[in-house]
């Protein structure tokens, strides 16, 4: 651009202000890229850091060894494998119906005054920091679970899922719903004009079109739940152990400690051997790896089976 | 329904509206469930923190009469007859806490982490650089390549200075290659620190007078005469401002805060209070509302008067003053949260500066800049799968790569302030790249294809047309991810933050203890007086952060979305 023309000059520093695009813009890219170097970053770090420990242990013992104790130098998954499967299915059987009739109702039957309350009251929910959850576990939900008159131990599965449930609740509710807000009214309509009545529209019309949705809000949850941390440090317990099939019951009672729970335990431990210390990656690492793989799955469930509607 | 006349193709079932009805009402109890639990588990929480029950039945009583039941005959009038007011009187009341609580924050920075003095000489500093850089700008606008030195030795000169004496080798090698024939031999110190060399000081208050509240008072002034396109309203904030902070000379002593204790006050409490207070009265829109705060204090006063007139005594709470100004101890009674506390701000300040920034140039990246097509386009759309699935990443995972890069390849003090910040920054930031995101696309096309249409830069509309629609929404969104770090405590244990500290960080490689990791160490103890007193007091302490946190955002949110 010139600017020796006589007019008024609109465009000051014509060669500097490409330049200056150019940086504005390169440095934007950079803060984006941020966010690859991170994921980058965690991979590495994982990666790098468990190699000595499965070369030292390796993978076949890691993956069947059904002990997990530093001390005596077991580094069996399958005892913390067992206590965030634990964890996970009973604050799922919590959650997962209770987020989708709380999504049902938020949708389908709640006026815009009781939706104004409700929503943001799901929201605070999940807002509450998880150390609290964990306490409202250990200090208020299992001595409430004794006095009913369960054989809770103090440090227990049950008041620990149960709070992972109430947890994660709003997540799958809220998912849920935009689903079902997607859903198209023309598709209730035509399920009125068909002589149906609001329920049957609702579970024979509403939900299955939002299935996808639905679905894929289950796994998020579920991959929230495995990696949630303080609640079950706080409440689960420190001891590692094997499913309990012949006394199925006593899998609630007791306390289990899940992955994430050994990890802040090795972490903090006052003198713990290199390669306990480095198990510790290698179980971040397969928490990664299970909550990474959880997480695309439910975007490609969500992407591929949406229904798409004019 | 009757079908008495013509015929009914249908089967003969009937049309219930009983298994409708079952199933509403179970979904709405679904949908209050864990809304009910948490609620009665708060209040088991707030029961061991505030111990109501341990106080005399006259303290309840009174303190009945004078607040509870004239607030609450306020509130069903709001409710029923002027809803503005309410709006009104719920922000009148919560303005004043966001602005003690900002004003808590300051004073712990200033006497935690940096004198005043120290403030005054960053600040001067830093606006010295801003106008060297400017001025250069004006004076030689045709030297891309002069400006660009420019701003990179400005802030060098006033704000950092060169690095220790022993590694001037560095410079002195540079200056060789290049042959300029400089040398340096002696460590040359910046703007910022020759000023906290001074031997004279201006006093305290005027250095937060010049550098906190006349920056603050012009924004305040800038907002309004922008509002309400008057520079003369605008000037008679700043002044007023201005005004009231330096009576703090007078008052400060008098009311046991300190003069530089009402300078803060003024700024973060009076200014906002006051410029919504004037507007609402202006405006004559639900000027009842104000009754509500005012009620509440004279309420408190009356109170607190009539119960030491009639000998009550009052709940023995473990959440009291003591509580929030002392530091950890072996003996229930004498705990407190203070130092944590200083930790979590301090851990905001790293995570606003870093995270902040860093969360919002990508977000403008993923918006403005992005193309969609050809390999950038094949990268930019791994970068935003890539930040859906790092939202999803276990805290605890954050925590790990917190643990290595910071600690063990940077070698950063374990469980210091800094490694916290940037382990629960890195943590927050997919949340802070996706709500600024939202806020930024939430922008109509037609603002920037107007400023196009001007002959402006795309950055330039970004800057001028852009950021400021999207600012309310990218405020919120921060809001409440900063909420989400304040709470985020499996990261804090695994880059080892202090179980609990005696004395506050006083800098950013100091080791801290943070509010829930200070929670969770309480959580551990057995005694009683700790599990039911202690513990709950520090939990309703962070849950009021927190909830005047969202109630902050929220309200943006709401002021926004309506006038949108």
């Amino acid at each position: 651009m010139s600017t020796e023309t006589s007019g008024p000059e609109i465009t000051s520093r014509p060669s500097g202000r490409a330049a200056r695009e150019r940086m504005y813009r390169y440095i934007l890219l950079l803060c984006a890229a941020l966010s690859i170097l991170v994921t980058v970053s965690i991979v590495v770090l994982l990666v790098w850091n468990s190699i000595s420990f499965f070369t030292s242990v390796g993978l076949v013992d890691y993956l069947f060894n059904p002990e997990f104790l530093i001390s005596r130098g077991e580094f069996g998954l399958l005892p913390l494998l067992s206590g965030t499967l634990i964890i996970t299915v009973v604050s799922a059987v919590i959650a997962l119906p209770t987020g989708v009739a709380a999504a049902i109702y938020l949708s389908e039957y709640a006026s815009e005054r009781m939706r104004s309350i409700l929503k943001p009251g799901l929201e605070i929910l999940a807002g509450i920091p998880t150390v609290v959850y964990g306490i409202f576990a250990l200090v208020y939900v299992t001595p409430l679970l004794q006095a009913v008159g369960l054989p809770v131990n103090t440090f227990n599965t049950l008041s620990a899922s149960i709070m992972v449930g109430i947890m994660i609740i709003p997540m799958v509710s809220s998912l849920s719903e935009d689903a079902m807000s997607a859903v198209p009214d023309s598709l209730r309509q035509a399920g009125y004009g068909m002589g149906a009545t609001k329920f049957e529209v609702t579970t024979g019309v509403v939900v299955p079109a939002a299935a996808s949705g639905i679905f894929s809000s289950f796994i998020l949850a579920l991959s929230r739940a495995i990696g949630e941390t303080m609640i079950v440090v706080i409440a689960a317990g420190s001891r590692a152990r094997l499913l309990n099939f012949a006394e199925p019951l006593q899998n609630f009672w007791q306390g289990y400690q899940p992955m994430t729970a050994a990890m802040v335990q090795i972490n903090g431990a006052e003198s713990v051997s290199q390669i306990g210390f480095s198990s510790m990656y290698a179980i971040g690492l397969t928490l990664f790896v299970v909550t990474f793989l959880l997480n695309l799955a439910s975007n490609r469930i969500a992407a591929r089976y949406r229904e798409e509607y004019e | 329904m009757a079908t008495e006349q013509g015929n009914w193709y249908g089967d003969d079932s009937k049309v219930e509206n009983l298994r409708g009805r079952a199933f509403e009402a179970t979904c709405l109890a679904a949908t209050a469930f864990g809304l009910v639990s948490v609620l009665i588990l708060l209040l088991y929480v707030a029961r061991d923190a505030f111990r109501p029950f341990s106080a005399d039945v006259g303290w309840h009583v009174t303190y009945a009469v004078t607040l509870l039941v004239p607030l609450a005959a306020l509130v069903v009038y709001y409710y029923r007859s002027d809803e503005p007011a309410g709006e009104v009187a719920y922000v009148t009341s919560g303005l004043p806490i966001v602005g003690l609580l900002l004003t808590g924050g300051f004073v712990v920075v200033f006497t935690e982490l940096l004198t005043v003095l120290e403030w005054f000489a960053l600040v001067v500093s830093a606006a010295v650089a801003l106008g060297l850089i400017v001025a250069h700008g004006r004076l030689r606008p045709k030297a891309p390549l002069e400006r660009l030195l420019v701003a990179l030795a400005a802030p060098v000169v006033t704000l950092l200075g060169t690095p220790p004496a022993q590694f001037n080798w560095l410079f002195n090698d540079l200056t060789g290659v290049l042959g300029l024939g400089v040398e340096l031999n002696h460590q040359v110190i910046s703007l910022r620190q020759a000023i906290t060399m001074l031997p004279f000081a201006p006093t305290d208050w005027v250095m937060l007078l010049l550098t906190l509240v006349l920056p603050l008072a012009a924004a305040g002034g800038w907002f309004v005469g922008k509002r309400r396109e008057s520079r003369r309203d605008g000037i008679a904030v700043v002044a007023l401002t201005t005004v009231v902070a330096a009576f703090g000379l007078v008052a400060g002593p008098l009311l046991g805060v300190g003069v530089e204790g009402w300078v803060l006050l003024a700024t973060f409490t009076g200014l906002p209070v006051g410029i919504y207070v004037e507007g609402v009265v202006r405006r004559d829109e639900g000027r009842a509302g104000l009754a509500f705060p005012a009620v509440a204090v004279l309420g408190v006063l009356a109170g607190s008067v009539a119960v030491d007139a009639l000998g009550f005594s009052g709940p023995d709470a473990w959440l009291d003053w003591g509580f929030l100004v002392s530091a950890a101890s072996r003996t229930p009674a004498d705990a407190g949260i203070y130092p944590a506390m200083v930790g979590s701000v301090m851990m905001i300040i790293v995570i606003v500066l870093t995270t902040f920034p860093a969360g919002v140039g990508a977000a403008i990246y993923l918006e403005e800049y992005a193309p969609s097509k050809g390999p950038m386009g094949k990268l930019v759309t791994l970068i935003e799968i890539n930040i859906g699935n790092l939202a999803g990443v276990p805290s605890v995972v954050y925590g790990l790569l917190g643990l290595g890069l910071f600690i063990r390849i940077m070698a950063w003090p374990q469980g210091s302030v800094i490694v916290a910040g940037l382990a629960v920054g890195l943590l927050i930031l997919p949340i802070v790249i996706i709500s600024a995101q939202e806020a930024i696309r939430s922008v109509p096309d037609s603002f920037r294809q107007a400023s196009y249409g001007m002959g402006a830069t795309r950055w330039q509309t970004i800057r001028q047309v852009v950021l400021p629609e999207a600012l309310p929404g990218i405020l919120t969104g921060t809001i409440l991810a900063l909420g989400r770090a304040i709470g985020e405590t499996a990261p804090l244990l695994m880059i080892g933050a202090a179980a609990s500290v005696r004395l506050a960080p006083n800098s950013f490689f100091d080791v801290a203890s943070m509010m829930p990791r200070q929670i969770f160490t309480w959580s551990s103890e057995l005694e009683p007086a700790f599990r039911h007193g202690v513990l709950a007091a520090g939990v309703i302490t962070l849950l009021a952060v927190l909830l005047v946190m969202n109630g902050t955002a929220i309200v943006i949110r709401n002021r926004y979305q309506r006038q949108g």
